[in-house]
């Protein structure tokens, strides 16, 4: 047996645990090892094929993106230009309160003309020049559809795979299915920043990254922008880290005292969560802590960095965070919703977010770590390809909410890059080739990720729920 | 297949790395203990990680063979892994049979004959094959749905894990197996039915089960095939059965394949005549009877009971949510009576306490909150709901009227003011204020919320399931749903926000509150307003003709600014706002006393109506259109609002006892539907949620889904027998609670001997107190109350205690900003804490999320909870001012013991006393040598440090209190 591949796979195994022997037999024999811990360590083996990504990184776009001047590249929109939307295209498709009643639905172009970026020659606005010069890195989907039509409950959708809050989040079930491949940091953390002209009227909602009905462990650990990155992070005034490391020490010993009377294992586990939190009072101020950083890569994510609470600084720790073992970051960016100040706000928009997104990809990238790293840009929806308000008024006009189709962009571990997927109709209105729903790019994430969506449940109320609920389709023409 | 012993050897590298639940690793010492070539085996793998995680140098000759072919590590590593852990399932469920035959006669353990991969068959076994009673026992062995080698979490599948009965019950034994494998394709749901095969019922499946022969019997033939293609459920379902169940379900077959109707839908009845004993003369009563019964079985017994500290803590924080006062704790100590403990219990359910620690559960049901969530989020006054609430439970409303109440309150012929905010149950639900939301959109989905919260609080039934397809597992069909959902439909409510009082933001229908002064007053006040108005109207050829000149003679530099628009005008053109105005202005300065009088008095009193009616409050209620108003339902195909089926009538699930025949077609029908004595469901799924308030877990544990997915009740006679007894008393809610703190099971130790920690981790089969942690809402008012800070006043508008700076301005684009309160408020109870739905209180943990309902508590232990309860100034605040107590007494021992003896209720042991006093003397050298430190460290908080108290001294007993708020002890309920 000795000489069987199968055996010397697990002596493979055994040099990369780091659990001396003697202490192995000390936890079996004694069984002190705590429950929770041996919990985590089965459930993040649980995956059912080979994860191309380690860990994710979403930057929503909140607010949504208007498709048509980024990314979904229209040349004949301009010949429209005016021409009310064909019946025949919008086929009866629902529109919000705020166009419903709009008399005509005028076509509007790009608000600047497309240009080819990368040796893929992928056409992108230059409006995203940033990323122009990732083009060969990424993969653009084009055919992008959702339901929501508003946009609590198109991020709720697109983040929970229900238009109703209360499911768990993707990084929820994420965190529930593989656990944290990180002792000293949570799994799954949120951070959200948005524009600096408060043009958009996005809230960022709590259930975004909730856990649902899955144990609330798995929920986001939001880090702020300001105040204390953790809530309840800093010691209260006064209190030295050697004031509280006595006081902890005393704790333990008298909590120790406690489970020796009445056997309870959580206490054990209540000891190693007050450890937990000790270690997480050094670590995330040194992770959220950027002066360490070089200046040239400061300059990469553009002077926005400097700005706490600021995208391009939610980028940088995006970074550092997925270098420490987060498993979800996830960046909830509002600032898109431009319904009525497209002309100016879409350029600043641009501005702010262009450059640290494809900044982050780069960095990523020269560290080795885009192989195992996903990275998502886009929104709940797109915006329609017809113009809201008076498409002549040259600084007020806009683009309403739009769920046909949209485009989002992805890039890293397991994506074939330099490649544009999906395509619209001639208006940019329909889905014309290979759509995605959003729970086929739900289902898509989880494949990167090891995971079969089918087979990762919780039952609840009598059912498995899902995030792709009993839906979704594994995108595999993308996958590399 | 793999062989035994390399499934041992994984199960061995799984205990290494530390990755086997505590059962499995008892399994395996078990194994260890009594097979001596298993436990050579182990120490051999022991060495060899030894050798392996020595320093490189001294391995450079190992030559590790890479993995085949184009497999990443990764992968070939997780492949392995997967394979250990399906031994590792096989070998928990070894165990788990093993430890069900551990009170047989014999003293080894037993074969797991239904598993035959595990390892534990290599044990030698030395006596007969069991053939006794088979006693099931909880599979809780893995703990972790991972365990079960896939990620499903939740309710673990299939809870009972039996040895083949000899006489199989369809309800015990047959329908989880089918309901969970087969029903999602061969059930109820016509639709997504395959092969027009229908299992759930025996008429359309009694071809293919073949009762009594299962030789012939297709279903038999289809579950033991070898042919992928025709095995069932199919190997792509990611459904298995195990041999055990496989083999039961052809004894079932064999046996006639009897069906029974689902145990929930089945009225309760007491199954056996007990009289209900006298709690003050018996130790035991009626709960005790039953659940020794299951105890008998298991061959265990009750723990012994809890000492009267323990007791007192455990029932007062049940009951009233807060610690008992040393003064209390003392009484119950010297009351030698015979009903000492009797009287403690009805102390406190008379205390008006009692309705805030009640009302907790049901808040999270009701999807309470104090915002409307979603986009906007405006503010609402439903906490007079909630007050409502707090006075039925205070005043022990029979559960039959809460709920008729809460449910058509405003359908009696005339509703009280009362009865139509009890109906504010209903109107808990988000409103979404989203510019361009679609209003018929959300009007559905508000009436999609009622009937799911409707339906899981009060029938625990996931009819939700059936609103896009016919239930795939219970008997409800999409008609039933939309029927159900029929009687909700009827509110004349917009799906938008109708009234807007500045913050607050309501859908109509909305009625506005007041107190009978206030509307004494107002009334007066209308009064007098239509009195002067009328006079002066009557008056008005009169009084215009004086305005006219008044006007010619007013300097026209001294012009109101409201008047400018009409310089130069004559009077008689002014249009109706300017002559309005102009007449007022007049009036106000008239010589004559009694024009200025009129005036005056219409100044004042609507001045003093606006200023009243801003006291006043404005709660969403129900509502019912009536005639021709009424809108018509109509089934919505896949559940989308706007393609609409058949049109359906309003009615209560067909699978569920009928309407009385002259019921009317509305909620007040489906009110007492609810609570009348047929309904099989509402009694037992509200003593259920019972019974977990007080051991954490229901007898059933599904406690929001009594349906055929849920699970069955620990103790099915038990529940029966509350449910009835619920009933028949009237539906007497203290009643009920009394009768289970009363019983001897509540009254248990709550300690965890270690052979149940791996027999009966969650303590379902009831031989102990439950012990877990107290909601993160009682832990502060524990920390509030403790230091003294609690101001306990009952009820009122919500209040704003300390929260992070900037979070809801960050949240929602800087459009909310959270002004703390000042004095009082700050230490009301956290029940009163205002709840932003979209940004709920931070340091309200583990808490339902306040937008779906919620019947079930979540309880985690993470590192965010003890940073709260370390670092939030509401903690550290309470801590220092408590400390004032301790150094008052100016024996830091004795500070010490009675800080101790009122957070936990006992004295401090010697050695715990010893740590204490050490954090303390750690303390002051560390403040004494740093003055400023301790002095900033009594800042946090509003309450005035005491100056007549040495800073450091302060501080460093603030330490000593922080450590004891944040002991194990203090934070569970034991």
């Amino acid at each position: 047996m000795n000489d069987s591949p199968h055996f010397l796979k697990n002596r493979r195994d055994f040099i990369k645990s780091s659990i001396p022997a003697s202490a192995a037999l000390a936890s079996l024999l004694n069984g002190d090892s705590t429950q929770a811990a041996a919990e985590d360590k089965l459930l993040s083996q649980a995956q059912h094929f080979a994860p191309k990504a380690k860990r994710i990184i979403l930057l929503m776009q909140g607010g949504a993106p208007s498709h048509v001047d980024l990314l979904d590249w229209k040349p004949g929109l301009y010949d429209m230009y005016g021409q009310n939307l064909p019946d025949s295209v919008r086929n009866g498709q629902r529109l919000t309160t705020m166009t419903a009643n709009q008399k005509e639905l005028p076509m509007l172009p790009a608000i600047k003309k497309f240009e080819s970026y990368g040796k893929c020659g992928r056409m992108m606005s230059p409006l995203l020049r940033h990323t122009g010069e990732i083009a060969d890195d990424i993969c653009v989907i084009n055919s992008m559809h959702t339901e929501a039509i508003n946009h609590a409950p198109g991020v709720t959708f697109q983040l929970t795979g229900a238009q109703i809050p209360g499911r768990p989040s993707l990084g929820a079930w994420l965190s529930y299915g593989l656990g944290s491949s990180s002792e000293n940091l949570p799994a799954f953390v949120v951070m959200t920043s948005r524009d600096r002209e408060n043009s958009c009227g996005q809230l960022f909602f709590d259930y975004y990254w909730g856990s649902g009905f899955i144990p609330s462990k798995h929920q986001g650990v939001q880090f702020r922008g300001t105040g204390d990155p953790v809530m309840y992070l800093s010691n209260p005034k006064g209190v030295s880290r050697d004031m509280r490391r006595s006081v902890l020490d005393d704790l333990k010993a008298m909590n120790e005292i406690k489970h020796e009377e009445v056997g309870d294992p959580e206490i054990q586990t209540r000891i190693s969560q007050y450890e937990m939190a000790f270690r997480m009072q050094m670590s995330v101020p040194e992770l959220t802590d950027i002066t360490t950083e070089p200046q040239h890569i400061l300059d990469m994510y553009g002077p926005d960095v400097e700005r706490k609470g600021s995208f391009a600084r939610n980028c940088l720790i995006a970074r550092r965070l997925a270098e420490r073992g987060t498993r979800c970051i996830q960046l909830m960016h509002a600032g898109w919703d431009q319904h009525n100040n497209l002309p100016t706000q879409l350029e600043i928009q641009c501005r702010d977010t262009d450059q640290p997104s494809a900044a982050l990809v780069r960095d990523l990238k020269q560290r080795g770590m885009l192989e195992d790293t996903l990275v998502i840009w886009g929104g709940e929806f797109g915006r329609t390809p017809f113009g809201q308000g008076d498409i002549k008024n040259v600084k007020k006009h806009g683009r309403d909410h739009h769920g046909r189709c949209f485009s989002i962009w992805m890039a890293g571990a397991g994506v074939k890059p330099g490649i544009q997927y999906g395509k619209t109709d001639d208006h940019a209105f329909n889905v014309a080739e290979n759509p995605v729903h959003v729970h086929d790019f739900q289902a898509t994430i989880l494949h990167l990720l090891g995971i079969d969506h089918e087979k990762l449940t919780y039952r609840f109320q009598g059912r498995r729920f899902r995030l792709t609920d009993v839906h979704g389709h594994v995108v595999k023409d993308i996958l590399a | 297949m793999k062989t035994d012993s390399e499934i041992l050897d994984q199960n061995i590298q799984q205990a290494l790395a530390g990755e086997l639940s505590a059962t499995e690793r008892a399994a395996l010492k078990q194994l260890l203990a009594v097979d001596p070539a298993a436990m050579d085996r182990y120490l051999e793998f022991c060495e060899m990680e030894a050798w392996l995680s020595a320093p490189a140098a001294e391995n450079e000759n190992v030559v590790i063979e890479m993995p085949t072919a184009e497999m990443s590590p990764t992968h070939s590593s997780s492949i392995l892994k997967w394979a250990g852990l399906a031994a590792a399932i096989a070998m928990g469920l070894g165990v788990a049979f093993w430890i069900g035959k551990k009170e047989a006669p014999s003293n080894s353990p037993q074969i797991a004959e239904t598993e035959p991969q595990s390892p534990i068959k290599k044990q030698p076994t030395a006596s007969k094959p069991n053939t006794e009673k088979v006693i099931p026992i909880y599979a809780q062995s893995l703990k972790h749905p991972a365990g079960k080698g896939k990620l499903q979490g939740g309710v673990p599948d299939g809870e009972l894990v039996e040895k083949i009965p000899e006489t199989i019950s369809f309800n015990r034994h047959v329908r989880g197996i089918l309901s969970e494998n087969c029903f999602h394709c061969h059930g109820p749901d016509a639709n997504k039915r395959k092969a027009e095969l229908r299992l759930d019922e025996r008429e359309a499946a009694v071809d293919s089960l073949s009762p009594g022969n299962s030789a012939t019997s297709e279903l038999v033939a289809r579950l033991f095939s070898d042919d992928a293609d025709e095995l069932m459920p199919p190997p792509e379902s990611n459904r298995h059965l195990t041999q055990g169940q496989r083999e039961i379900l052809k004894r079932w077959i064999e046996q006639g394949a009897k069906y029974e109707g689902h145990w929930a839908y089945e009225p309760p009845a007491r199954t056996s005549n007990i009289e209900l004993p006298t709690p003050n003369i018996r130790r035991e009563n009626a709960i005790d009877f039953f659940v020794k019964l299951r105890l008998d079985e298991e061959a265990l017994g009750f723990s012994e009971e809890a000492d009267r500290r323990t007791l007192i803590r455990r029932l007062s924080l049940d009951l009233i949510g807060l610690p008992p006062t040393v003064a209390e704790l003392d009484a119950f100590l010297t009351d030698e009576s015979a009903d000492a403990y009797e009287k403690v219990v009805d102390r406190l359910m008379a205390s008006p306490h009692y309705g805030e620690r009640m009302v907790l559960p049901w808040l999270d049901a009701a999807r309470y909150a104090d915002s409307n969530g979603f986009q906007g989020d405006g503010d609402r006054h439903q906490y007079i709901w909630r007050d409502w609430v707090v006075n039925a439970m205070n005043s022990n409303m029979p559960f039959d009227q809460f709920t008729v109440e809460q449910i058509a309150g405003d359908l009696f012929p005339n509703p009280t003011q009362d009865q139509l905010i009890a109906t504010g149950f209903n109107r808990n639900h988000v409103i979404n204020g989203e510019g361009g939301a679609i209003a018929e959109e959300q009007r559905n989905n508000t009436v999609f919320d009622r009937v799911d919260t409707t339906a899981t609080t009060f029938l625990g039934l996931t009819l939700a399931c059936a609103q896009c397809h016919d239930h795939k597992y219970d008997a409800l069909s999409q008609v039933d749903y939309y029927r159900f959902f029929a009687y909700f439909n009827q509110l004349p409510e917009s799906g938008k926000v109708d009234r807007r009082l500045g913050r607050v933001m309501v859908g109509n229908p909305a009625i506005d509150i007041a107190t009978d002064e206030q509307l004494v007053h107002r009334k007066a006040l209308d009064k007098t307003i239509s009195a002067s108005k009328k006079a002066i109207r009557d008056n008005q050829t009169a009084i215009d003709v004086e305005v006219t000149k008044w006007w010619k003679s007013l300097p026209k530099d001294k012009v109101p600014e409201k008047l400018k628009p009409v310089i130069g005008r004559e009077f008689a053109t002014f249009d109706g706002y300017n002559q309005g105005y102009a007449r007022e202005g007049y009036l106000r300065s008239s010589s004559n006393p009694e024009w200025k009088k009129w005036q005056r008095d219409l100044d004042q009193s609507t001045k003093g109506r606006d200023a009243l009616m801003k006291q006043m409050k404005v709660v969403m209620v129900m509502g019912e259109l009536e005639g021709d108003k009424k809108r018509k339902t109509h089934l919505f195909l896949r559940g989308d609002y706007e393609s609409h089926g058949e049109e359906v009538q309003p009615g209560v699930p067909e699978a569920l006892h009928n309407l009385p025949s002259d019921a009317p077609a509305n909620r007040m029908a489906l009110a007492k539907w609810l609570v009348s004595e047929e309904n099989p469901l509402t009694s037992r799924v509200i003593v259920n949620r019972y019974w977990q308030h007080y051991f954490g877990i229901g007898l059933v544990k599904t406690s929001e889904d009594f349906g055929v997915q849920g699970e069955q009740p620990s103790h099915p006679e038990l529940l029966d027998w509350l449910a009835v007894e619920f009933r028949e008393s009237g539906w007497n809610v203290k009643h009920m609670h009394k009768l289970i703190v009363m019983s001897r099971t509540y009254r248990q130790s709550s300690n965890v001997p270690s052979e149940m920690l791996d027999r009966d981790p969650e303590n379902r089969l009831l031989s102990r107190a439950t012990r877990f942690r107290l909601p993160s809402m009682l832990l502060r008012d524990q920390a509030l109350q403790l230091s003294g800070l609690l101001k306990d006043e009952v009820g009122g508008a919500p209040v704003y205690p300390y929260q992070p700076e900037g979070l809801w301005h960050e949240f929602s684009y800087e459009k909310f900003k959270y002004t703390p309160d000042h004095g009082d408020k700050l230490y009301r109870r956290s029940l009163y804490t205002f709840w932003r739905r979209t940004i709920g209180p931070p340091n309200i943990f583990d808490a339902a999320n306040r937008q779906v309902c919620m019947v079930k508590p979540s309880r985690t232990n993470t590192p965010l909870h003890a940073l709260t309860t370390l670092n939030d100034p509401t903690y550290v605040e309470a801590a220092r001012v408590w400390a004032e107590k301790m150094a008052k007494t100016g024996d830091a021992e004795k500070g010490i013991r009675d800080a101790f003896l009122k957070a936990t209720g006992r004295e401090i042991l010697d050695n715990e006393l010893a740590i204490l006093k050490r954090t303390l003397t750690k303390a002051r050298d560390n403040f004494g040598s740093n003055e400023a430190a301790a002095k900033e460290l009594l800042t946090v908080g509003e309450m005035k440090a005491d100056g007549a108290i040495d800073a450091a001294e302060l501080a460093s007993f603030a330490q000593v209190a922080q450590l004891i708020l944040n002991l194990d002890e203090v934070l569970n309920r034991e």
